[in-house]
């Protein structure tokens, strides 16, 4: 149990100490503004989560605390400049009507950071993919002069992608902020992966859903560029770590987490392909909470029927032995 | 590829999800597997012929008294319901006790009746889906759109009813904003 | 008249068919987004169901569960026509916005299946009395939702235009009713348990003093 607990609180820290080093490039690319975004959000993710837990009548513990990480995770999916007030909103729906209404962290549904930005995109989709170029440093109340598409919504559209390798690694292209890092987001995941703190399952499989279908089907006419692009634009990467693969949400076996993850790349793939939908993979991601729910199921099922076997064996374990030293 | 879009658009079209019809017999249906199963059979069976009967209403209901269609829609639903509780009664008497409470909750509800309308609304809209088989293939989506949306329910089921929900949001209310995201991601798509 | 006061504010507050029998849901979710159109849906609810209830405990209570089933729906599709027509003089705008979900409160389980359950065990004043309360029940909830989904998803309150800068434009969609629908079930059990906790408090505190 113990062990359990303390599990929990280093995910946290290992998930947050990732994000916090996405949201300095974010600082690099788009000055302070993007600061006080991960600041307001962070802020009002603790905020409703303290305050729904009290409504709850429990009490709030450093496991609580993943309200801060889903509430950075949100930020940095959002562009820079997106309204705070529209900010504000998304993290407490997050928090209390994506998270708390079902039980909080103990009775995760959705991953609270993916219901909330599908909630922005459905009711302020404009300004959710909207966003100024790198190294355009807005003040914090300024409003930017211009606003441009995300290479990844010219990609889909044009199948062009006007971009360096070099500056893909470094996430020198328009984009949310968080989302573009590629080398970062690489490290992260490695990292994530080996110390546990992401479902390895879920993530491998994502990419190589999403990859599998962009060498089957390419969005190119180069086999090779179109797996680039289709792993590091649409959020793809970003959402493969932080979203899929949250240890809360997707199957707790990598056996289950891979096809759950597999499913999710092969969609939101084509979704991307077939109807150029913009970070289709984070909508996916929602609408197959029942294909993760039902694999917890079926492993639940599993677990029973293995200790009821474990059982049934040890009783009749017993019994044998009984009579053996009954028979000497 | 195809078969994914194709479940893409069922999606975008289900009735529940994007209309809301039959969201309290979805809750009754979700609440079992059994329960899931006859809900979902005897809904699936009276929306895909009550769409073919429909069908002969549109074309003898004329458009100036088109107010009379509930009550022909309501007719034909009640003749439906009749004639199933005595098939199942003659031919199938040993689940009878156990089925007829299914056909009871199919028979009048949203589901059902929101069915009939809705083809009958985008029939006119579409002179593609007027013909018969328009009206019968659409019939048995709805009833499959009634399927997936209580499978996605069911999946859920447990969490939605455990003890960690909050006493006032366990149960209905939790069912109708996990719905509610769900929906909201189907929205999206479109 | 206690009995009767329990009537009269059981079905708006005690057990509303919306918010605890979850009856009627759909226009709600789907149309409740202006107060136009819970207006209209208000009139249609309250006419049909109303009409329909009554006339239909005329049926002789000796008839077939399914007979009754189908005669109580045939009764409220004939009600329906004239409160339509009467309707499209007075709602032009919502009839056409409402569409499909006007016919369908025709066949709301209120009239099928609770006058079976509910209403008929009941004497007949009785009857009107539980019968209006849950009429109230839904108008009341309509209003609220068409109201606050009007405020926040259009930023007007009967199409006048309110200042609010930040419009959810979600929550006019059905996914946002169904969200909406969620929240309020859960603030009105949220309400009703602490208004029962209080009772039984007050009860018990005159148990003890009357001890």
């Amino acid at each position: 149990m113990l062990k359990s607990v303390r599990k929990e609180r280093l995910v946290w820290l290992d998930i947050m100490i990732t994000l916090v080093t996405l949201e300095l490039m974010s600082y690099f690319y788009y000055g302070i503004r993007s600061l006080v975004l991960a600041g307001i959000c962070i802020a009002f993710g603790f905020a409703a989560d303290l305050l729904s837990l009290r409504l709850m009548g429990r009490k709030f513990t450093a496991d609580d605390l993943t309200c801060t990480s889903d509430a950075l995770m949100l930020s940095l999916m959002f562009p820079a400049v997106i309204d705070f007030k529209i900010a504000g909103i998304a993290v407490v729906f997050a928090t209390v009507v994506a998270k708390n209404l079902f039980g909080g962290r103990r009775n995760m549904i959705f991953q609270p950071a993916a219901a909330a930005y599908v909630f922005v995109l459905t009711s302020w989709g404009r300004q959710l993919l909207q966003f100024t170029e790198p190294h355009v440093k807005t003040g914090v109340f300024e409003k930017p002069d211009v606003l441009v598409n995300s290479a990844s919504h010219s990609f889909n559209m044009t199948g062009v992608f006007k971009h360096t390798d070099f500056e893909i690694l470094l996430g020198n292209f328009s984009g949310a902020p968080g989302t573009v890092s590629i080398l970062l987001l690489s490290v992260a995941a490695v990292v994530l992966m080996f110390r546990k703190s992401i479902s390895a399952g879920a993530f491998l499989g994502t990419i190589f859903g999403t990859g599998f279908f962009a060498l089957l089907t390419p969005m190119v006419s180069q086999r090779g560029a179109s797996l680039k692009y289709s792993l590091v634009t649409n959020m793809v990467l970003f959402a493969a770590i932080y979203i899929v693969s949250d240890l809360r949400i997707a199957p707790k076996r990598n056996y289950y987490a891979f096809f759950y993850g597999l499913f999710i790349g092969v969609f939101s793939y084509v979704l991307v392909l077939t109807g150029a939908k913009e970070n289709a993979i984070v909508i996916v991601s929602v609408l197959f909470t029942p294909v993760a729910l039902g694999f917890k199921n079926l492993e639940k099922k599993i677990d029973t029927a293995a200790n009821e076997y474990e059982n049934t064996a040890a009783s009749t374990g017993n019994k044998t032995g009984e009579g053996e030293i009954s028979v000497e | 590829m195809f078969l994914i879009n194709d479940l893409i658009a069922l999606l975008a079209a289900n009735l529940i999800l994007s209309q809301a019809l039959g969201t309290s017999t979805l809750f009754i249906a979700a609440g079992s597997r059994k329960n899931l199963v006859a809900t979902a059979g005897v809904i699936t069976l009276f929306t895909t012929i009550g769409s073919a009967a429909s069908f002969f209403i549109d074309l003898a209901v004329p458009s100036s008294v088109s107010d009379l269609r509930l009550l022909f829609y309501t007719l034909v639903i009640a003749f439906l319901y009749v004639a199933l509780l005595i098939i199942v009664y003659k031919f199938g008497s040993r689940w009878f006790e156990d089925m007829r409470k299914y056909i009871h909750v199919s028979a009048f509800n949203c589901a059902v009746m929101g069915t009939l309308f809705t083809i009958n609304k985008r029939a006119d809209a579409d002179s593609a889906l007027s013909g018969f088989g328009g009206y019968v293939s659409a019939g048995f989506e709805a009833g499959i759109g009634f399927v997936i949306a209580a499978i996605i329910l069911t999946a859920a089921y447990r969490k939605l009813n455990s003890r960690k929900v909050p006493a006032a949001f366990r149960g209905f209310p939790a069912m109708l904003v996990y719905l509610g995201i769900i929906s909201m991601a189907v929205y999206s798509l479109k | 008249m206690n009995n009767r006061k329990k009537l009269l504010f059981g079905g708006v507050l005690g057990d509303n068919i919306v918010l605890s029998g979850l009856m009627v849901i759909s226009p709600v979710i789907i149309c409740g987004d202006t107060l136009k159109n819970a207006e209209a849906l208000i009139y249609a609810f309250s006419a049909i169901t109303f009409l329909s209830v009554l006339i239909s405990s005329f049926v002789p209570r000796k008839l077939p569960y399914t007979a009754k089933i189908i005669i109580y729906a045939v009764i409220s599709s004939l009600v329906y026509i004239p409160v339509r027509l009467a309707a499209s003089e007075f709602y032009p705008e919502s009839i056409e916005r409402i569409g499909i979900y006007y016919p369908l409160l025709a066949v709301n389980s209120l009239i099928v299946f609770q006058t079976e359950a509910k209403f008929y065990r009941m004497k007949k004043a009785d009857m009107i009395i539980s019968l209006l309360s849950c009429i109230l029940g839904f108008d009341l909830v309509m209003l609220i939702t068409g109201f606050l989904r009007e405020l926040f998803a259009y930023g007007t309150i009967n199409s006048k235009i309110v200042d609010i800068n930040t419009v959810i434009n979600g929550l006019a969609q059905p996914f946002g009713g169904f969200i909406f629908l969620g929240l309020m079930c859960g603030v009105y059990r949220y309400i009703r348990g602490m208004v029962s906790k209080n009772n039984n408090e007050v009860r018990s505190g005159t148990d003890v003093s009357d001890k």
